[in-house]
């Protein structure tokens, strides 16, 4: 399914600490422009689609999910999800290839600034049309009086990479034009698949967050 | 005066500005010339070649350096002025090679099969050409068959290879291993960066450095060039 790039509203304090700037230090002049010019530029780059469907959980038998089809999901930290959930939905997103395509080209130019900001741009992009997603999904469960988790994706936690394949399998052949290279990462790049569990109101998932008693203290996904 | 003109290169690096339309890291810069402005202002008043590299462009990228050392400077000044430096390198080089200058090196560089990202790679690659090299950047994704046919063919000192992934940086393991048996190994210096790799790891795979980020990349490479260091 197609959305609409002008629903995609990324904001500059987020493009900023991506290319890493703290919240103390102000952007020189140049920056600013750069970054305040390819703002209000971007929309033409981006082709958001995203698909998404809603699978039951068949089994859970230690980090090991069933969700039919044969598709196994395996991670311990969302098998103790899931275990409070009755179904989950599974997406795929994309902003397309355009943005990517022009980062490239800016590299090969040497403009590598200019290619990192604009990379920086995707990436926020990508992210915001994430949540506008994760939106949608929490609001068709809300009206069966039922409530979402946090969005999880391939690469989060002990969910590995490879079990990309496994949320594309759940898709039934629609990820949103998205395809998976030999390595399992998502062609276009700028693209986020993942699950969200859905559950009872009374089984407390939307808080179920595994990051406070995680070891992985500097990990970048931390919540 | 000279000395004027290397002391206004030196202010368009700190400044990260490339020509004259560009804002730099102070405000209401627009106007003033910039690098490409200035480098052929000074080739034209007869200014040497390697008086503005070295005064001017590795001068400036030394305290650019120590800026982002210092948290002073993050990622995307330090890029603005490295870009001015690339940019200044291109119009220098016809001159430089004019009056018999030879390069430091030249490095390949290149991400490992299996891994698409390049935006370190990249900022890699404009710092090593700031500081002097030649750079032939391969691209991502690249096969390790067309790396070693690439450090054949152009017979680099260096090679830069980097990985985003845990599941790509063992495709280092398997370049080195295929320079190795293609008896290249002993022609080229290696070093590896990348978020999963490490000092260790570069070791453990027989590369002959690694860099944590883009001027320790440089740093190492330098070193390496010097004969001063090397994990083998």
């Amino acid at each position: 399914m197609l959305a609409v790039s002008s629903q995609i509203n990324i904001d500059r304090q987020q493009i900023l600490s991506h290319i890493g700037y703290g919240d103390e230090y102000e952007p020189s002049a140049r920056i600013t422009s750069l970054v305040n010019d390819y703002i209000e530029n971007y929309h033409d780059l981006i082709a958001p689609s995203y698909s998404y469907t809603f699978r039951d959980i068949e089994w859970i038998k230690g980090n090991r999910i069933s969700i039919g089809d044969s598709i196994i999901l395996r991670s311990k930290v969302i098998a103790r999800l899931l275990e409070r959930c009755e179904i989950i939905a599974v997406f795929a997103l994309t902003i397309g290839n355009h943005l990517e395509d022009m980062v490239t080209h800016l590299a090969e130019n040497s403009l590598v600034l200019q290619a990192t900001v604009l990379d920086a741009i995707g990436s926020g992009a990508a992210e915001k049309l994430a949540s506008h997603i994760e939106d949608k999904i929490k609001r068709i469960a809300n009206a069966g009086e039922l409530m979402t988790s946090r969005r999880f994706s391939p690469g989060y936690c002990d969910w590995e990479v490879s079990q990309q394949k496994m949320v594309f399998d759940a898709l039934n052949g629609d990820a949103a034009g998205i395809h998976l290279t030999e390595s399992l990462l998502m062609m276009p790049r700028k693209s986020v698949s993942g699950i969200i569990g859905i559950g009872l109101p009374n089984k407390d998932i939307e808080n179920y967050n595994p990051c406070p008693t995680c070891k992985k203290k500097e990990c970048p996904g931390r919540r | 005066m000279p000395e004027d003109i290397i002391d206004l290169i030196r202010e368009s690096v700190i400044q990260g500005r490339v020509t004259k339309d560009d804002e730099g890291l102070d405000e209401d810069m627009v106007g003033q010339p910039g690098m490409s402005e200035l480098i052929e202002e000074a080739l034209i008043s007869g200014v040497d070649a390697q008086d503005i590299i070295n005064q001017g462009l590795t001068a400036a990228m030394k305290i650019v350096g120590k800026r982002f050392e210092a948290e002073e400077y993050y990622i995307p000044d330090m890029l603005a002025s490295a870009e001015a430096v690339g940019v200044a390198m291109e119009i220098l080089e016809p001159e430089l090679t004019r009056s018999g200058v030879k390069p430091k090196g030249k490095i390949i560089i290149a991400t490992v099969k299996g891994d698409l990202h390049d935006i370190g790679k990249n900022i890699v690659s404009i710092l090593l050409r700031g500081a002097g090299y030649i750079v032939k950047d391969l691209g991502n994704d690249i096969e390790t068959k067309d790396i070693v046919k690439a450090v054949k063919k152009e017979k680099p000192e260096f090679l830069g290879l980097s990985a985003l992934l845990t599941s790509t940086m063992v495709n280092m393991e398997d370049t080195i291993k295929a320079l190795t048996e293609s008896g290249l190994r002993d022609k080229v210096k290696i070093v590896i960066g990348g978020a999963p790799v490490s000092e260790e790891y570069a070791e453990s795979i027989g590369a002959d450095g690694y860099g944590a980020d883009g001027f320790q990349a440089v740093a190492v490479v330098e070193a390496l060039n010097s004969g001063t260091t090397g994990n083998k």
